[in-house]
């Protein structure tokens, strides 16, 4: 073998790590994970390609800031991958958390340099500014806590460095002396979503009411024209902007979601992909990003063998609740009730009798089935209709026909 | 160039910044040689502080000091002079001095004046300049044809005076761009200075190639004239009561000052080329900048609202779910989400069956038994595709390795005879088979030896034929090969060669 056949082989793979390293992680820092931050600086001409093309998503890379950006633009469906808590059980933020994440956001944007004092100060004097926003509280622990970690998550995203002192001393101490820089740049990269939400001023009683429109609001990117989403598409949208949005579309959801199924796509979008080229385009997609692509009659799902462009794992062992979901699954042969399922889990229980530890009581089995259930959601494999849980055609992925259900 | 020295109390006056006085009168002298009045008494001096803008009260006695100060750092000459019209003693004494600036002094000042036209002055590089270069030079070209002495110095003036401002622009310009590329501070101003620059520098860079080359041109034309005459002529035609030897010299100089911007005579690269390319990365760089600072201006100020929105937002959403929603949307920050278990052949079954109908991908035993996945042992049956392609990725690396290894190894570092091999590796003689046979297939040249490279262009080979039919013999850890004892030089292309 050639050393130039091995340097494009070195190449193809290194795209591919790329590729799923920003899909797991869109925003990576040098400081944060060196090596993948170095491959992306390497290879940033062939995967900004790739994202261009498959998804219309921007990767920016800053070699001497420091940081790959990729901006995944896209109305949310999946209420399961929150922002975490830096901390150990990594729990997901809470209202509270989200909350001050922005307003500490909005008061970062001003200063290149603060202290965690200073800005304690000037994020309550905002939110009692704000009268929807609970004032911040900085002498009560529990927001303090909070407080902290969204500075943290701030860190970890390289917003924020502190150049002297450890925030986490502030939750136990509010006259602790914490300097940080802010990175006003990234911070501005942190928002996402093409609309401002400043820009669409909606009344706040209407958020909650036309909520899943907003989503689609700023979400909204005008270089589709008309045809984003709209199912009444006008004649004016250009058939060169209709074929970029369904491939966009189409594959912001394959590469960014477990499975993709046929029946959740529009007429539109079905026939994109059971055209020849639309075929094609997915097995390139996945080979260019070193995954093995899985074609049924109901749909195509992207496994990623390395676990790289994943947040979550399964099947795994990594939680009593993700084995429970796997053994669960065989008993969904058919839509099961909750009831149903609840007893397959008590069986369970007894099976493994050391899960009682954390599934203590009689609510521990409604417990473990519900978290189960939410990891098999998920991954796509069930969706629950009031209290019946119906399995979805991925899931015979890993049934085991050859045992009784338990 | 010779260094350059300042006679040691030149700018003396410049440091004490108590009052400024002496620079005043400095500038008053100077402002009275324009209108060549170069002698002035005290009353006179009080006048002209007036017209020059020093308002303050001054008697007599400071003015004198600061006068007498001058004159002891030779700044100023004084001059008795007779012929006034005086009735009384004191007016005598007062009115008989005329001061007058000394040739330091005057240096002095047109330094001051100099140095405060660099302060204020922008940099700008003019194509007039340039245009103005290059007609000079066609003038003094058609001067030397069949032109007075007389016109070819005047001719000649010009065209170092042209040549010494594009020079002086040129110099300030640099300064200035690299100041402006450096200062971020003040976005709203820069922004303004910036994009005019750029447009600027667009502007001149169109213009620069077609002038250079013009001037490229006209230097060649003078110089078929001859450089040496055109100048001797020049020194005849500027007429100089006391022609000084070096006038030539600077001449000569500033000529070559000319040829080095437009025309080296070694044929080595023009600077004006340099200022070509350091223009053009000057736009890219402030293109970049600017692009940053709309991005960030447009942004910054729009996103502060944005955040605080976004909380109001995140303060009334009603479901704990819909936050979760609400930040992946607006952040884009969460991950994808994956399966990680394929089939181990996915080709085998039909993209067009259902998932109900396709075997299962086979899961860990052990995850479902026992709640554990495999840590440290794999079943047999479980067919790990990231265990195979790590594999495949290593022995790829591992080939390479090898590869690389022994194309080093063969790195002969001068021509060898085969039989200096000896012994070889089974593997690395494999190499060295291929690449005789390599040079082999190759035609022989015109002094009897073989060449051939590797497709990857990383080795060369050169082969020459046995002295005397001797026979080369090589141990490997297979065997024995026997063959002509060719004289062969190997060299990679990134080894010790």
């Amino acid at each position: 073998m050639s050393l130039t056949n091995q340097l494009v082989i070195a190449e193809r793979e290194e795209v591919a790590r790329g590729i799923r390293a920003l899909l797991a992680t869109p925003l990576i820092g040098e400081r944060g994970s060196p090596e993948t931050f170095d491959l992306i600086r390497r290879r940033r001409e062939p995967i900004r390609q790739w994202f261009d093309y498959y998804c219309g998503w921007t990767l920016t890379v800053e070699p001497r800031l420091g940081y790959a950006r990729l901006v995944k633009v896209r109305a949310a469906t999946d209420p399961t991958r929150p922002a975490r808590r830096l901390r150990s059980g990594r729990a997901a933020f809470d209202r509270r958390r989200y909350v001050l994440l922005c307003v500490v956001a909005a008061e970062l944007l001003t200063v290149p340099v603060t202290t965690i004092g200073l800005l304690a100060g000037r994020v309550a004097q905002a939110s009692a500014a704000d009268d929807l926003v609970t004032t911040f509280d900085v002498a009560t622990r529990a927001e303090r806590l909070a407080f902290v970690d969204v500075l943290k998550l701030l860190e970890s995203y390289g917003v924020l460095e502190a150049a002297d002192g450890d925030p986490e001393s502030f939750v136990d101490d509010p006259a602790a002396k914490v300097l940080f820089r802010v990175d006003a740049t990234l911070l501005l990269r942190m928002l996402a979503a093409p609309v401002g939400p400043s820009q669409l001023a909606v009344p706040a009683d209407d958020v909650a009411l036309r909520f899943e429109e907003l989503l689609e609001a700023v979400s909204h990117e005008q270089r589709y024209g008309l045809s984003s989403g709209r199912h009444e598409d006008t004649p004016s949208a250009s058939d060169v902007q209709r074929n970029l949005w369904l491939r966009h579309t189409v594959f912001r959801r394959l590469v960014d979601d477990p499975v993709l199924y046929f029946a959740e796509l529009t007429a539109e979008e079905r026939a994109y992909l059971g055209t020849p080229t639309g075929r094609q385009l997915l097995r390139r997609a996945a080979e260019q990003g070193g995954f093995v692509l899985e074609e049924r009659a109901e749909g195509v799902l992207l496994v990623d063998v390395d676990g790289l462009a994943t947040d979550e794992k399964f099947p795994d062992d990594g939680s009593n609740a993700k084995v429970a979901a796997l053994l669960l699954l065989d008993a969904l042969d058919e839509p099961r009730t909750t009831d149903y399922l609840q007893k397959a889990t008590a069986k369970l229980l007894k099976r493994f009798p050391r899960w009682a530890k954390t599934y203590r009581g009689k609510d521990g089995v409604r417990r473990l089935t519900v978290d189960a259930l939410a990891v098999l959601t998920g991954f796509g494999l069930i969706r629950t209709e009031a209290e019946l849980v119906r399995p979805l055609p991925a899931a015979a992925r890993y049934t085991d026909r050859t045992e009784e259900a338990p | 160039m010779d260094p350059i020295r300042v006679p040691p109390e030149m700018f003396r006056f410049t440091d004490g910044s108590r009052s400024g006085l002496p620079l005043a009168i400095l500038h008053a002298f100077g402002e009275a040689n324009e209108r060549l009045e170069t002698a002035l008494g005290i009353d006179d001096v009080r006048a002209r502080l007036r017209e020059v803008g020093w308002l303050e009260t001054l008697d007599d006695e400071d003015l004198v000091k600061a006068l007498d100060q001058l004159r002891s750092q030779g700044h100023l000459d004084v001059v008795q002079s007779h012929a006034g019209d005086y009735r009384t003693a004191s007016e005598y004494e007062r009115r008989n001095l005329q001061y007058s600036l000394s040739r330091q002094g005057e240096a002095a000042y047109a330094g001051v004046v100099r140095a405060n036209e660099v302060l204020n002055a922008s940099g700008a590089l003019q194509t007039a300049t340039l245009e103005a270069l290059g007609e000079r030079l066609g003038e003094l070209a058609k001067q030397l044809e069949d032109g007075t002495d007389r016109r070819v110095f005047s001719t000649l003036t010009e065209v170092e005076s042209h040549l010494e401002a594009f020079r002086d622009n040129t110099k300030r310009f640099n300064g200035d761009l690299q100041r402006l590329l450096h200062a971020e501070a003040d976005l709203a101003t820069f922004h303004e200075v910036k994009a005019a620059t750029v447009t600027y520098l667009q502007g001149f860079l169109n213009d620069l190639e077609h002038h250079a080359h013009t001037i490229a041109t006209r230097i060649k034309e003078v110089d078929d004239h001859g450089v040496e005459r055109m100048h001797r002529r020049a020194l005849n035609g500027a007429s100089l009561p006391n022609p000084d030897p070096r006038w030539l010299d600077v001449r000569k100089a500033r000529w070559d000052g000319l040829r080095a911007w437009f025309l080296p005579e070694d044929g080595a690269t023009p600077r004006v080329e340099d200022l070509h390319r350091l223009a053009r990365r000057a736009i890219i760089t402030l293109l970049q900048v600017l692009d940053r600072i709309t991005e960030s201006r447009r942004r910054a100020s729009s996103a502060v609202a944005d955040f605080r929105e976004l909380a109001r937002w995140f303060t009334v959403v009603p479901a704990q779910e819909d936050l979760h929603r609400l930040w992946s949307t607006m952040f884009g920050l969460s991950s994808a989400r994956h399966a990680h278990l394929a089939h181990a052949d996915p080709e085998v079954v039909s993209t067009t069956a259902s998932w109900l109908d396709a075997p299962p991908v086979e899961v860990s035993e052990l995850l479902r038994s026992a709640g554990r996945t495999e840590r440290f042992t794999r079943t047999g049956r479980v067919r790990d595709v990231s265990a195979i392609r790590a594999a495949r990725a290593e022995k790829a690396l591992q080939e390479r390795a090898e590869l690389e290894a022994a194309w080093n190894m063969l790195d002969t570092g001068g021509v060898v005879r085969l039989s200096a091999f000896e012994k070889l590796d089974h593997s690395v003689f494999e190499r060295l088979l291929d690449l005789l046979g390599q040079a082999l297939g190759s035609a022989v040249g015109a002094d009897g030896t073989r060449r051939s490279t590797t497709s990857d262009g990383q080795i060369e080979i050169v082969l020459r034929p046995p002295q005397t039919g001797a026979v080369a013999r090589l141990t490997t850890t297979s065997g024995v090969f026997r063959g002509p004892d060719y004289e062969i030089e190997i060299s990679t292309a990134g080894g010790g060669a």
